[in-house]
């Protein structure tokens, strides 16, 4: 079988927002007909597929970590910036200038990258995070996947009619009576067994 | 799984207003901007698997895992007949259950790859890690050279295909063992 061709969607992020640098990564990439989820440690890589007739739904939420980078960012940058203002001699400007753009690359880098997000994919049998970081990132991957999915599951749905087919589903879930238990057969009884034979309920 | 979606903040149950929407819409519950999109696989009803059909007229093709079943198309892989329980499409391939075992474990089919060993990362990891204790490398080194050559034709990232970390690691040990050989002749040299 042919080696398939992949395209890099996302660079490499942790898994946490706040993992340290050892844990392990994923990146997203786009595969013929599927997504492919590398999940890489150092020394191996998992891999998981998303095939587009299977995907269920995606959904993205906006999440607070761009305003939380800013808040641990900005004290530090504001000190620095403080004491390269107040620094006398040449030596000392340098080093904090250095701390200065030490700590003010990501903190620029983090209003750049914009709105902070979780995408999460969800298939009929589970439910996985994506490595989508920020809002226009997701959105950008989104907008190149979302015509393979729909032309995988041949087309898309309007949003009343979701409404409606979940609320349909709902109604039929409600109505469905529950399976009956399961008759359990007795147990056989072996001549010679120590196990006394039991009287049917 | 129900056809539910759930809020990822508050998990409550999405009923309207979020769905296949051009831009993020709160959610009622928790009031979390959300953009959700649904679809049709969503409400697709799982097919029923494929019984095999019994045999009855003498004669006819039967399966090679079960010769009481009738037999409906070849696998793609060996060519035995199979029925139509031992029949497993792969994309757009049909597979015997023994082919389908075979390509998981000697990696031959890449769509059912599922974890792979990256031995270059493991060689630019010898080579490099020990320069912090420089002693380590003289054992390290040709340990280095020994994975970067045993498994240079092995199996690579299924997305990243390049030998660069192979040849870097590679020159690195080359450039230790040249390290260690002066360091030795030179000390030989000067007792000597």
């Amino acid at each position: 079988m042919p080696d398939i061709k992949y395209q890099r969607l996302t660079g490499t992020h942790t898994r946490q927002a706040f993992s340290v640098a050892l844990a392990s990564r994923t990146s997203l990439w786009l595969g013929p007909d599927h997504l492919l989820c590398v999940e890489y440690n150092g020394f191996s890589e998992t891999y998981k597929r998303f095939y587009f007739r299977d995907i269920q739904a995606v959904t993205i939420r906006e999440t607070p970590w761009r305003t939380i980078w800013n808040g641990i960012l900005i004290i530090p940058l504001g000190l620095c910036w403080a004491a390269l203002m107040t620094s006398s001699d040449r030596g000392t400007a340098f080093a904090w200038g250095l701390c200065v753009a030490v700590v003010g690359i990501p903190f620029l880098l983090n209003n750049l990258w914009g709105t902070a997000c979780a995408c999460r994919l969800r298939t009929a049998v589970q439910v996985e995070d994506l490595p989508l970081r920020r809002v226009r990132k997701a959105r950008r991957v989104l907008q190149r996947i979302r015509p393979l999915i729909a032309a995988a599951q041949d087309g898309e749905i309007p949003a009343e009619m979701v409404t409606t087919w979940l609320r349909e589903a709902a109604a039929t879930e409600s109505v469905a009576p529950a399976p009956a238990p399961a008759a359990v057969p007795a147990p056989p009884v072996v001549e010679g067994s120590p196990v006394p034979p039991r009287l049917a309920p | 799984m129900n056809p539910v979606i759930q809020c990822p903040a508050c998990h409550a149950s999405l009923m309207e207003g979020v769905f296949n929407q051009p831009d993020f819409a709160p959610c009622p519950a928790c009031r979390a901007p959300l953009q959700v999109l649904v679809f049709p696989a969503m409400f697709r009803k799982i097919a029923a698997g494929q019984n095999a059909e019994t045999i009855l007229v003498e004669g006819e093709s039967s399966c090679f895992y079960h010769p009481q079943k009738k037999a409906v198309r070849p696998c793609d892989g060996c060519g035995r007949f199979l029925c139509a329980l031992c029949d497993c499409l792969l994309d757009t391939r049909h597979f015997c259950p023994a082919c389908l075992e075979a390509g998981l474990t000697r990696g031959k089919i890449q769509a059912l790859d599922n974890q792979r060993t990256r031995y270059d990362s493991i060689a630019l990891a010898l080579a490099i890690y020990p320069i912090l204790m420089f002693f380590l490398t003289i054992v390290t080194a040709p340990v280095t050279l020994y994975v970067a050559i045993r498994y240079w034709n092995a199996p690579q990232s299924i997305v990243r295909r390049s030998r660069v970390r192979f040849v870097l690691a590679i020159v690195i040990a080359l450039a230790q063992i040249a390290g260690w050989t002066a360091l030795i002749i030179s000390m030989t040299g000067h007792n000597a």
